[in-house]
């Protein structure tokens, strides 16, 4: 199965960077599946550890990144360029060397929002932008 | 419509030994999906605290028929870009909403599936133009029951049908609101967003306790 994936990093890029198709793979070290499970929307702080000396720069733009804030997988693959499935692979090399963590209780939503969230999210859209109506009577 | 088997990999590890992160904010996700050109990068950007990113993904898929036809047997991977915005609330509690625009083709429905998960609901975007683009949308979300909603985006020069003609073309049930907005502008897509944590809400109170996707 794994032996499909090169190829088809090469193929989902075909009309691309040729460049852009080598650095994905190098990047990459020819994986094609991440360690670990990462959701689209699971979010990464730091861990007290470092990039290894052996990881490429765009690791340590990922952890520069989460230095400044907690960010989604989605966030990190959209500003560096790259591939989600690319970028998995590099966070799960930084969750090995603990430079990079998944903070312990504010996860990717992973259970529908509770009640009490919804609310409080409307509660705070509409503090934001007091003009805004819901349409939801009037339909 | 085929559902995608979950990835084989270890769950993220979690950090351990740790008090509660109770100051951190919680993080809630709304799904925006509408066929190409139809403005959901616009609408991402009205409410986004950072300029919308374009996230690409790689999808691999089973072939479509018509490459069976000529005896290709390897699976298609495809390039999927969606986008992806933000923003931050801290009263009256500190939260955080991620937006996710993603293309309304059914051959993305790995995608569509994967932000689903426990998103508090979708917003479909449509387009008078194009109405029969939202279908395939409208369609996934009913059948694994994510509230959702359909906010036709006013373009200017587009003829503005009246909503029961809208509500026919797509086939949406009663309790689905449809509503029109301007994409461009913060204040209507907040009414948007607003109308869909309505719609979520009033969901909530009467769908079963434990629905999961995989029982759709």
């Amino acid at each position: 199965m794994n032996s499909r994936h090169p190829q088809a990093f090469l193929a989902a890029d075909a009309a691309g960077d040729e460049s852009s198709v080598v650095r994905n793979y190098t990047l990459t070290a020819g994986r094609t599946r991440p360690r670990y499970t990462l959701s689209l929307d699971s979010v990464l702080e730091t861990g007290p550890g470092r990039p290894g000396p052996a990881l490429p720069e765009e690791c340590v733009r990922i952890v520069s990144l989460c230095q400044q804030r907690r960010r989604s997988v989605t966030e990190l693959a959209g500003t560096l360029g790259r591939p989600v499935s690319v970028v998995r692979i590099l966070i799960s090399d930084l969750l090995d060397a603990h430079a990079l963590r998944v903070p312990a209780t504010t996860t990717a939503p992973s259970a529908d929002p509770t009640r009490q969230l919804l609310e409080a999210l409307s509660a705070g859209l509409k503090a934001r932008w007091p003009d805004a109506v819901s349409y939801a009577q009037a339909g | 419509m085929p559902f995608p088997t979950p990835r084989q990999a270890d769950p993220a590890p979690f950090s351990r030994g740790r008090e509660a992160d109770t100051d951190k904010p919680a993080i809630l996700k709304i799904v925006i999906a509408g066929g190409f050109g139809v403005g959901k990068t616009t609408l991402v950007r009205a409410v986004s605290e950072i300029e919308p990113l374009t996230t690409e993904e790689y999808l691999t898929q089973a072939s479509a028929p018509t490459d069976k036809l000529h005896g290709v047997e390897a699976k298609d991977t495809t390039t999927v870009a969606f986008d992806f915005g933000r923003f931050s609330l801290d009263m009256p509690l500190p939260l955080e909403l991620f937006l996710f625009g993603t293309p309304g083709q059914d051959r993305f429905v790995d995608l569509w599936y994967d932000l689903s998960h426990g998103a508090i609901g979708a917003v479909v975007l449509a387009d008078t133009r194009r109405l029969e683009a939202s279908f395939t949308a409208v369609s996934f979300f009913e059948r694994i029951g994510l509230p959702f909603i359909v906010a036709v985006n006013q373009f200017d020069g587009a003829h503005r049908y009246p909503e029961a003609d809208i509500r026919d073309a797509l086939d949406l049930p009663a309790v689905i609101p449809v509503l029109f907005c301007d994409a461009r502008v913060t204040t209507s897509v907040a009414g948007v967003l607003l109308t869909l944590i309505d719609q979520a809400l009033s969901q909530a109170s009467t769908r079963p306790a434990h629905t999961t996707l995989q029982d759709a």
